[in-house]
This record gives C-alpha cells, sequence and structure tokens, in this order.
C-alpha cells in the first residue's frame, strides 16, 4: 500500500536526520566549556580574559543554543569544514580523513576475513545437503569461538600471535603484517555469524520439498548447490548488512587493542579527552561507512531478488529445526562453571590489595592476584554479580521498551533498524560524551540499542497474530484497535518476548563488558570484566593470569550468549489447536510426483 | 429482539472496488484488478439470500465492503436507511448490532485461551449492548442448540460441531436482524456440516433472522436460500428465486457452476 510505504520511508528519513542532529548538538548536551583549553592551545601568552573566552565561545556558536549550534556545524560541514578540535585547536578535516584510510583499509582486510570464514562455516551443510542427506547444523563450539566479541578476540589474537609467538608486530601501523592480527580479530567473529546465519538458513532450505524434486529429476549436485544458496541468501541479506555494519563497532575495539592510528581510535580518544569537534567529524565518517555497506547490502538484495521484491512474496527463511534436549547441554555447561566461580569468589573481599603483586596462581589464590595485590576470583565472581544485575535491568528495560515500540509496525522501521545496526560500542562513545562515563551510562547505551531485535520480534510476532481468525474477526465484533492490541496481541505476544529478552542476557553483559574494557563504563576500582581485561593487558608477559582469568570468564560467557540465542530462533509452539486448511490432502500412492 | 426494520435491511449500490498490482517494472506504469465493477444487491427483512461464485469472482470483497472492513472505490452500502462506511468503532456501534458475520472456518475464529461465556460476550461487551450479559449468553447458546453448561469451557475441549456454533452464538448474541456468513460450512465433514446447516436453517426460517450466505456448495445454498445472486469477474450476472436458478440457469457462468458440482457415476 503506497500509505504504508510513505509511514515506513518517513520512519527511516526521521530517524537518520535525528542521529545526525544528535551529533551535531553534542557539545550542547555535554555542557562543557571548552573556551578555556582551546586558547590554552592556540596560544600559551594570551591572557585568559572573559573578552577572549566570550569571542571564542561565539566563534564555536555555543551560546546559540542547541538550534543555533547545530545549524552552525551543519553549515561548516556544507562547506566542508568538518571543525576546529579543542584539544589542539586546528582543524579536525585531514587527521581523520588519513583514519579513515587507514581504517577502510583494515575493514576491507576484515571483510575478506569474514568472507573466507563464512565460506569455510557453510561448506559441510551445503555438501550435505546438496548430496541429499538430511543437513544438521553443525560445528556449534567451533562457530561459538569465532563469534567471541571483538575486543576479546583481539586480546586473545595479541596474547597468542605478538606476544607468545612472535610473528606479528603488537603496536602500530607500519605495513601489510600489521594488517593481519586487526583484521582476523575483526573478520573472525563477523564471518563466525555470517557463516552461522547462512549454514543454519541452507540446513532449513535444504528440507524444503523442491530439493528432492529437483533431485529426482537429475539435477547435479553443482546445480543443487547453487539453486540452494540462491534460494537462501535474499532472506538473510539484511542480517548480513548489520553484521558488516557492526565492523564500524569492532573497528573501535580492535584499533584500541593494537594501537591502530583509524577511525575508531580517534573516535575513543576523543570521547575520552572530551574533544566533541573531532568526536562529531569521526560518529558522521563512520555513520558514512556503515550507509555505505547498508547500501550494497539492499543492492544485493534487490539483484538477488528482481521483481519477486515489488510484487511482495519475498520468501521468508521458515525456521523448522526441531529443538533438541542436546542443545541444552552447552548453555547448561556454561552457566553451570559461571555458577561455581561466583559461588567460589563471592566470600572473598575483591577491592583489599592483600596479596603479594602479581602473585602466581596457588590454592589459596585459585586464579592468582592482579597489579595491586588483589584476589583475581574475588573480582572475577563479583564483576560477575555486579554485570548480571545490570544486564538484568537492561533486559527489563528492553523488554519495556521492545514492546511498547514493536507494537507500531510501519512507524518503527526507522528507528529499529538504526538501533539494530548501531554497534553498541558506538553509542557507548557517544553516551559518554554527553554524559561522561559510567556504569550507569554503559548500562544507557548498551539499552540504547539492545531494545531493537526484541521491538522487531514483537513487530513480526503481533503482525502473525494480527492475521490469526480469532483476531481477524473483533472489529466485526466491535472491539475497536486499541482493545485488540491489549487484550488479544500483547498478552499472545508477551512470553515469547519476555523469553527472547532474557536469553540475550549474556550478550547484553558481553557488550557492558566491552564499554568497560575501553573505558567508556565502570571506573576502577569497580570489579568490572572488561575493565579487569584492560588492566591485566599491560601485564600480559610477566603474569598472564591476570588476563587470563577474566578471559577464560568472558569467553564462557560468550559461549553461553550463542548457544542461547540458538536456542531463541526455534520456533515457538502454536497456542492452540491448529485447522487444518480446507483443501489440504495428503499424498496418497496413486498420484505419482510429476517430475519435469 | 432489536424493532423490525421495514423494507430492505441491507442495499448495496454501483459497488466498485479495484486493487493495486504490483509494477513490472520499478519505474512502470501502476495498473489495477477489477474485483468489483458495479454490484447491486439487496436484502429485504428475513429474506434469505445466497451469493455464490467462483473463487476470484470478487465475493469476499463484496462481502469486505458490506461489513464496512473496507471502502468501495464507489458506490454505496445502506443499512435500514443509513449510509455505512468504514470508520470508527464507536461510529460503527449501531450497525454491528444490526448486522453480524460468521466467518470462514468459524472455530479458528475463537480465541484459544478465551472460554465460551467470554467469547459469546465480547460482542456484548464491546457494542454495548444493555441488558443482563450472562442471560443473552444463555439465550445465545440455547439458539443454536447448544448446552449453557459448556460456557465454561474452551474451544479445545470443543469438538468441530460445538465450536461452529460458538461462533454462530457469538454472532447472534448482540440479536442482529441480518447474518452475513461466509463459507460457514465449507472445510467441515459431512455430519458436522450437516449440524451446523440445521441450526442455521431454524435461525433464518423459522426464528426470522435474515441470512447472505456467501458459498461454493450450490447444495448449502439450495438447502438455506429462497433468492440466489451470482458473481462472476465483479458483476452480478444472473439473479433469482433459488429453485427457478439451479433447474433453469440462463447465464453460462451458472451454468459453468452447476455442471462443476460433482455427481457419483451411476
Amino acid at each position: 500500500m503506497p500509505r504504508r510505504g510513505w509511514v515506513t520511508a518517513a520512519s527511516r528519513a526521521v530517524t537518520v536526520l535525528g542521529v545526525v542532529a544528535l551529533i551535531g548538538v553534542l557539545p550542547w548536551l555535554s555542557g562543557r566549556s571548552p573556551e578555556l583549553s582551546i586558547l590554552r592551545a592556540r596560544s600559551a601568552e594570551q591572557e585568559a580574559t572573559p573578552e577572549a573566552l566570550a569571542a571564542i565561545r561565539a566563534e564555536l556558536g555555543l551560546d546559540a543554543g542547541p538550534l543555533g549550534l547545530l545549524g552552525h556545524w551543519l553549515s561548516g560541514l556544507l562547506r566542508g569544514d568538518l571543525g576546529t578540535s579543542w584539544i589542539s585547536g586546528g582543524p579536525v578535516g585531514p587527521g581523520l580523513i588519513e583514519a579513515l584510510g587507514v581504517s577502510v583499509t583494515l575493514m576491507t582486510a576484515a571483510l575478506l576475513v569474514a568472507l573466507a570464514t563464512a565460506a569455510l562455516l557453510c561448506w559441510p551443510p551445503l555438501h550435505r545437503v546438496a548430496r541429499g542427506e538430511r543437513g544438521r547444523t553443525g560445528g556449534a563450539v567451533g562457530a561459538a569461538l569465532t563469534a567471541l566479541p571483538e575486543f576479546l578476540l583481539a586480546s586473545v589474537l595479541l596474547l597468542v600471535g605478538a606476544v607468545w609467538l612472535g610473528w606479528f608486530q603488537p603496536f602500530g601501523w607500519t605495513g601489510p603484517s600489521s594488517v593481519v592480527l586487526p583484521a582476523l580479530a575483526m573478520g573472525l567473529p563477523a564471518g563466525g555469524l555470517i557463516g552461522r546465519l547462512v549454514a543454519d538458513g541452507l540446513t532449513v532450505t535444504g528440507t524444503e520439498r523442491w530439493v528432492p524434486t529437483w533431485q529426482v529429476a537429475g539435477a547435479s549436485a553443482g546445480q543443487l548447490s547453487r539453486a540452494l544458496v540462491r534460494r537462501t541468501l535474499p532472506a538473510l541479506t539484511t542480517q548480513v548488512a548489520l553484521v558488516l555494519v557492526g565492523l564500524t563497532g569492532g573497528a573501535v575495539a580492535v584499533e584500541q587493542v593494537f594501537a591502530v592510528p583509524g577511525l575508531g581510535r580517534a573516535v575513543l580518544g576523543a570521547a575520552s579527552a572530551q574533544d566533541l569537534p573531532t568526536l562529531q567529524a569521526g560518529m558522521l565518517l563512520l555513520l558514512g561507512v556503515s550507509a555505505v555497506f547498508g547500501g550494497l547490502a539492499a543492492l544485493t538484495r534487490a539483484l538477488l531478488l528482481g521483481r519477486a521484491l515489488r510484487s511482495g512474496s519475498v520468501p521468508v527463511p521458515a525456521r523448522t529445526t526441531p529443538s533438541r534436549r542436546r542443545d541444552w547441554l552447552l548453555p547448561a555447561g556454561a552457566a553451570g562453571l559461571l555458577v561455581v566461580v561466583v559461588a567460589a569468589g563471592l566470600g572473598r573481599d575483591p577491592l583489599a590489595s592483600a596479596h603479594p603483586r602479581l602473585a602466581a596462581p596457588s590454592v589459596a589464590l585459585p586464579f592468582g592476584a592482579d597489579a595491586s595485590g588483589r584476589d583475581l576470583l574475588a573480582r572475577v565472581a563479583h564483576g560477575a554479580v555486579q554485570t548480571v544485575g545490570t544486564a538484568t535491568l537492561v533486559v527489563l528495560a528492553t523488554l519495556v521498551v521492545g514492546v511498547l515500540v514493536g507494537l507500531l509496525p510501519r512507524a518503527s522501521v526507522g528507528p529499529v533498524e538504526v538501533a539494530n545496526a548501531a554497534p553498541p560500542v558506538i553509542v557507548g562513545v557517544l553516551v559518554a560524551a554527553a554524559l561522561g562515563t559510567s556504569q550507569a551510562g554503559a548500562a544507557l547505551a548498551v539499552a540504547l540499542v539492545a531494545w531493537a531485535p526484541i521491538a522487531a520480534y514483537v513487530a513480526a510476532a503481533s503482525e502473525e497474530v494480527r492475521r490469526q481468525r480469532h483476531v481477524t474477526v473483533l472489529p466485526v465484533l466491535g472491539v475497536g484497535p486499541a482493545a485488540v492490541t491489549w487484550r488479544h496481541v500483547v498478552p499472545a505476544v508477551l512470553p515469547a518476548a519476555a523469553r527472547n529478552a532474557v536469553l540475550r542476557l549474556p550478550g547484553i553483559a558481553l557488550a557492558l563488558a566491552a564499554l568497560g574494557f575501553l573505558g567508556l563504563g565502570a571506573t576502577p576500582p569497580a570489579p568490572e570484566w572488561g575493565l579487569l581485561l584492560a588492566e591485566g593487558m599491560p601485564y600480559v608477559e610477566r603474569a598472564p593470569w591476570a588476563v587470563l582469568a577474566p578471559t577464560a570468564a568472558l569467553v564462557t560467557t560468550s559461549v553461553l550468549a550463542v548457544s542461547l540465542s540458538g536456542l531463541s530462533r526455534r520456533p515457538r509452539r502454536p497456542a492452540g489447536p491448529v485447522a487444518v486448511p480446507a483443501g489440504t490432502t495428503a499424498p496418497s500412492p496413486e498420484q505419482p510426483a510429476a517430475v519435469g | 429482539m432489536s424493532g423490525p426494520v421495514d423494507g430492505p435491511v441491507l442495499t448495496a449500490a454501483g459497488i466498485e472496488r479495484g486493487y493495486p498490482l504490483p509494477r513490472r517494472r520499478p519505474w512502470g506504469p501502476r495498473t489495477t484488478v477489477a474485483a468489483l465493477r458495479g454490484v447491486d444487491l439487496r436484502v429485504a427483512a428475513g429474506e434469505r439470500v445466497g451469493l455464490v461464485g467462483t473463487s476470484g469472482s470478487g465475493k469476499s470483497t463484496l462481502l469486505r465492503c458490506l461489513l464496512a472492513l473496507e471502502s468501495p472505490d464507489r458506490g454505496t452500502v445502506t443499512v435500514a436507511g443509513r449510509a455505512v462506511r468504514p470508520g470508527s468503532t464507536a461510529s460503527l456501534r449501531w450497525y454491528r448490532r444490526l448486522v453480524q458475520y460468521v466467518p470462514q472456518d468459524p472455530a479458528g475464529s475463537l480465541d484459544p485461551r478465551s472460554t465460551v461465556r467470554e467469547l459469546v460476550s465480547v460482542p456484548l461487551r464491546h457494542l454495548q449492548v444493555p441488558g443482563d450479559h450472562a442471560a443473552a449468553v444463555t439465550t445465545a447458546l440455547t439458539r443454536v442448540g447448544l448446552d449453557p453448561d459448556l460456557a465454561g469451557r474452551r474451544p479445545g475441549e470443543l469438538s468441530g460441531g460445538q465450536a461452529q456454533r460458538v461462533a454462530l452464538a457469538r454472532a447472534l448474541a448482540p440479536e442482529p436482524v441480518l447474518l452475513l456468513a461466509d463459507e460457514p460450512v465449507s472445510g467441515l465433514d459431512l455430519p458436522v456440516r450437516d449440524q451446523v446447516v440445521e441450526v442455521l436453517a431454524d435461525l433464518s426460517a423459522r426464528q426470522g433472522l435474515g441470512l447472505l450466505l456467501v458459498s461454493h456448495d450450490l447444495a448449502v445454498v439450495a438447502r438455506l436460500c429462497d433468492r440466489t445472486v451470482v458473481l462472476a469477474d465483479g458483476l452480478v450476472v444472473e439473479e433469482g428465486p433459488t429453485a427457478d436458478l439451479l433447474t433453469r440457469p440462463a447465464h453460462p457462468r451458472t451454468r459453468d457452476l452447476l455442471d462443476a458440482v460433482p455427481t457419483l457415476p451411476a
């Protein structure tokens, strides 16, 4: 319907403009007064008279209020002026363009790694299905390991590839060899995720009825493989695009770990130094990179689907993989391990420096001690409680917001798409710039993006409920739209939405840890996991246990997150008796299948 | 019962409705397909009318226009002298009390989580029907031949025939003067189908309820309807007393429909 199309398009446009405007008014939101530092940066001699400071404020448009500030910023952008640094006093444009070049090189390399990883993961299921075997989504453990968050994988790769093996240089950007580890750290998780999505899709496509028809008709394994891929990919392009846009978030963490002078590190540095013009321009460039990835995905989808896209008959991936009891083994094992660690460490003191610095693990100190002589077991256990507590609050917030927004499927398209695509790290940088760094800020940043999958789920599920016959009949019985929504749609959708939200808890905990690791969340001496890892990194050669304890906890949580997210995608049991549609007949042996 | 309505209960005049087709190319012209091309229909008080036609003839679109779920591009629907068009829930309450609806697959139209009592009282509550709702539920269940003791059960605990009759009772609860029924017995096995047809016959013939029955099943139409209207390609091609129409069809499309009725070989 044309009207619906307009609502969707307007929703997208308003959201993108809103994000740009938000970036534009960041200096006003943060309420900081940068004039003194700018004056000092420009000249050491000039006296900080009220007149001189006011002149700088006027020059930056800081006293014009949010709208004037936005206009000042936008008109500068149109003239090609990305702004003036609050730290150095110089223009931010040239340095950031250079950083963009570094980041694009890194992202391209990471993309190649991702495609290779995805192809490796998809090959076995494709091979099985094309040979006519019932494909099974395989390699759950391998897939779980490739789905580690980037900051964690980057730390592990740095530890193994640069420190222990000494094959690659640990820091900087000097030549082709410095691309390898960062590209692996960004590409492996992305490729693992894409590979898992496509492998699942291929397995499900393999159960469709046309596959045996083709086999009986004598299609070769190669022809069948091509058809399977062509049938599976269109439905997944949107999700693959999200993974690629997520590379921009990965870039922040990975560039920080390997000290790569790219856009992500520049943005992070600007956020911690409160250099908002650099942050604004960097964000805008990252947004542009995301838009390019999104546009490429939309183009691919249009080319793969052609007319089917406009006629509305887009193939929807059917999820029919049955849930097996052994699917619960991995998450149950990971959760059990975490519970044991928490139980063992909760009674110990996480803050007292009561042990020798960097003491090695022993019976009295099972995980060793950190650089301040604090008990790592106690810190990991208390960190788990703090992280899980925060994550639980975030989950509740996302459930409420997700359900409310998901009930307006067309108007919420834009916000859902942007929040879905926005990496938590990027949002964390923005929140930290506006509000300063704190655990609450990190929780807000994660909540700002984590509601989107719930909203998307509620939107899809409520559309499905609204199409059920016992709901379509309600208007004729005099039930108004509000009553249909609150008395019939919400009660039907809420239980599954809540389950979906709870299963995302470990993922949210990891996102919080990533922000803590980058210095955008909890502040020392809090025993937050990401912070523990960041604190241990400088001592990785002398005392690897300072890194190993939080790494092990985070890896276990990743395994939990990935194995649970697999379960959340399984179909729900229908809520009531299913009526057999008129005209369906069981296939009878008298009617041989027509083979062309 | 609502007060007697003089003259035609429901009149549709010159109904036209088209749907846009997807463009062949993104920049190509937008084309529409006409589902209804000027349909006139009248149902008098207490009259029983059959609306027949093959799939794609426009039956469902006409029904959606008559139920004020969809707006015709041209033409008007009038009920008891008042125009009916899609609008707010409150503005259509009077209409929904006069004209009720039994959907296709009535059993599937029952929320599996509600009890029979809750299901049947939905229109009473939302249409703000005055009076004792508990008593009205019992009356409605009795009218369709159901034991009022079933009121505490949920749809999953009912037989197919009972579920169909609960859907009928729900439509009858606000005591409408006209019932629009969309293929109410298709997809049912024969004994259940006969039960529901008997209930409908009892309601319309003996209790004075008007009936507009949409069906492709000519046997059901012959059993229930005095007059039959044949719809083909969005137009009324033939109408008349059901007996005449079935024995001496004048229009080729009516003959096609009759020829399609399966008969057992002798």
